[in-house]
């Protein structure tokens, strides 16, 4: 779940491992009551500042996504289907906001780009 | 603490300790078989002696070799690493110098007792003519007393830096140079009496190192 | 005590060209700290200073609240140190060098030493002399680890190892950190490596302190941006025009180097008849270049 964390992206890495676990939730791979790795596990995995991690699980705690219990651990609370669709929706307008940017970096148009993801769609649906 | 030390200092010495404990067994062995004790077909009793004595000066020469070889065995793998592992253990530095100094002192005591053993050996398998005394205990002690001024001298230059040891060889090389020097030009100066002899007689530290070792005497 | 580490005005020469001036170094209590710098910037050196290891001309180190260089072997009970060049004595077997240092140091862990070395699979019958450089860089982080320091100090630790063992042995760092909440402070010319794990950077140069700062600010602070239009004055910008180059390829367009970026200073480039085209987050290794570039042009 964690592989492409990427310290070099502009995003902060808390942010990358909260989006990720975000998506998890919403996506239904992370069921409530399901525990997240401890954060000591999750930081020497991947090699970051144990903070980073924290700074992260407190970030999704603020959202209601998971709760963190004192001594225990971090577990994922229920989500209604309406937020968790909310949530990869969130997700998507992200992605498309750096697509557009980086076509923006190239000198290409939005519209260009939008026809492309239809044009996209209609193959992958073939 | 002193375990490992001293774990750590012997395995730097031990084939020098171990020779130097088989030179140290041999030498009396030999001098006195050399010096016809074993098998006597005369006995002009002066010459014996004579031999025995000079026999003995080979004790000394064994005792700073010893010391020699503990003080750089004691020091050279700290010389290797810059000393950066011993200074960045949380002991005060005094600790540390003494563990080393003590570990090489133990490390002594075997060529110590090769020695007497030695001694005792070739004395019991010698004929002794009436008179004359054997000294054994003597000769093993005053050996470990030697090899200890020799051990604690080189071992308090080499805990130094190379400047240090630099500067004290120098210094040593130097007052010798001068004299032959002084010789040559034909001056009667004695600079090594007045700078070096007081360290090697009486009461000098190092009065242990000279004079006649007699295993047999009077 | 809010600092692991605390350096004021710090000073020492070696030689008639190396020299460190000025050094004030604070290290937060509880950070992995990154110092940064390129070769010969007197990284190492200063690490020296801060464990007593050199004499300063001046100035005053605190660690841990001990002073330096005066209470140093009270300081090493808590300090844990890595040094760049491996210090341990050849003649020893890994599980004797682990003797060693048990010997010595008061807190030590023999269930966690003993962990470790079968984690780092580190034979201990083998030889501290045949040690590969991999098997090295793992003896000397097990033995810096299960000391169970408060700081630990790590020169280049992971300097000519391979990815694995790099992996291994930070691995087992942040692990540590995580269970105690030690003061690490580690360097390294290997950007890179520092980026995921640190959250406060010290940059040195040519033997000062360049910057000091929380990792974020220092990935948010500088940015690169693709000016149309530029204006040949650029007048009284909000931010500090770090540099600015011709941009590649298209014409009119410059690519400048900015630190202290907001958002809302978009409206400058307004203002000079210019338009914003993009604005660039710079990694920790082209920020880095970024601030050695300007640390070396106000010194001119």
């Amino acid at each position: 779940m964690f592989d492409e964390i990427d310290a070099r992206s502009p995003i902060p890495l808390y942010d990358q491992i909260a989006a990720r676990i975000r998506l998890a939730v919403a996506a239904g791979d992370l069921e409530e009551g399901q525990a997240l790795p401890s954060v000591r596990q999750l930081a020497a995995r991947l090699r970051i500042n144990p903070a980073t991690v924290v700074q992260a699980y407190r970030a999704l705690a603020a959202e209601g996504f998971v709760e963190m219990r004192q001594g225990s651990g971090t577990y994922v609370r229920g989500v209604s289907a309406d937020r968790r669709q909310r949530a990869r929706e969130d997700q998507a307008q992200r992605l498309a906001r750096g697509v557009l940017a980086e076509a923006a970096r190239l000198g290409i148009a939005g519209e260009d780009v939008a026809r492309a993801v239809q044009r996209q769609l209609g193959t992958e649906r073939r | 603490m002193f375990a490992q030390v001293f774990r750590l200092q012997g395995r730097a010495s031990a084939l020098g300790v171990a020779l130097v404990a088989v030179a140290g067994f041999l030498v009396p062995v030999v001098a006195v078989q050399r010096a016809g004790f074993v098998n006597p077909t005369g006995w002009d009793i002066a010459e014996m002696l004579t031999m025995v004595e000079s026999a003995g000066s080979l004790f000394p020469l064994l005792a700073i070799v010893l010391g020699l070889l503990l003080a750089v065995a004691a020091w050279s793998p700290d010389h290797r690493g810059q000393h950066v592992y011993a200074l960045t253990l949380p002991v005060p530095r005094w600790h540390y110098v003494l563990l080393r100094f003590a570990a090489g002192v133990v490390l002594l005591m075997p060529v110590v007792a090769a020695v007497w053993i030695g001694g005792v050996v070739a004395t019991g398998a010698a004929t002794i003519p009436e008179g004359l005394r054997v000294y054994p205990g003597t000769i093993a002690l005053r050996f470990g007393l030697a090899a200890l001024v020799a051990y604690a001298a080189v071992f308090a230059v080499a805990a130094g830096t190379k400047r240090t040891a630099a500067i004290v060889f120098g210094t040593l090389v130097g007052v010798i140079l001068v004299q032959a020097l002084l010789e040559l030009a034909g001056l009667r100066l004695e600079v090594v009496r007045y700078t070096l002899v007081p360290l090697t007689d009486w009461p000098g530290p190092f009065e242990v190192l000279f004079g006649r070792w007699m295993l047999i005497n009077v | 005590m809010s600092h692991a580490i605390e350096t004021t005005d710090l000073h020492y020469r070696a030689g008639r060209s190396f020299e460190i001036r000025d050094l004030g170094l604070r290290v937060p209590a509880g950070a992995i700290y990154g110092f940064l710098g390129p070769n010969g910037s007197g990284k190492t050196t200063t690490i020296r200073l801060l464990l007593g290891l050199l004499r300063p001309l001046g100035g005053t180190i605190a660690v841990l609240g001990h002073a330096m260089p005066r209470e140093q072997h009270a300081m090493f009970r808590r300090v844990a140190y890595v040094p760049e060049r491996p210090h341990l004595y050849a003649s020893l077997t890994v599980g004797e060098a682990m003797a060693l240092h048990a010997a010595f140091h008061p807190r030590w862990e023999a269930g966690i030493a003993a962990e470790l070395r079968r984690t780092f699979e580190l034979e201990a019958g083998a030889r501290v002399e045949r040690l590969s450089k991999g098997e090295m860089g793992k003896l000397l982080m097990l033995l810096a680890l299960s000391q169970r320091p408060d700081l630990l100090m790590l020169d280049e630790p992971t300097d000519g190892l391979d990815p694995v063992v790099r992996r291994d042995v930070l691995m087992a760092l942040i692990d540590y950190v995580s269970e105690t909440g030690a003061t690490v402070f580690i360097s390294s010319h290997l950007v890179h490596e520092l980026e995921r794990i640190c959250d406060w950077v010290g940059v040195m140069d040519r033997g000062r302190l360049v910057a000091e700062l929380p990792m974020h600010s220092f990935k948010n602070g500088i940015k690169r941006l693709r000016v149309r239009n530029a204006p040949a004055q650029p007048g009284d910008p909000p931010f500090r025009l770090l540099a600015r180059e011709m941009g590649d390829g298209l014409a009119g367009t410059e690519v400048w180097v900015v630190r202290g970026w907001l958002p809302t200073m978009t409206q400058y480039f307004e203002g000079v008849g210019a338009t914003l085209s993009e604005v660039v987050d710079l990694d920790l290794e082209e920020g880095f270049v970024e601030l050695l570039r300007t640390a070396r042009a106000a010194r001119r």
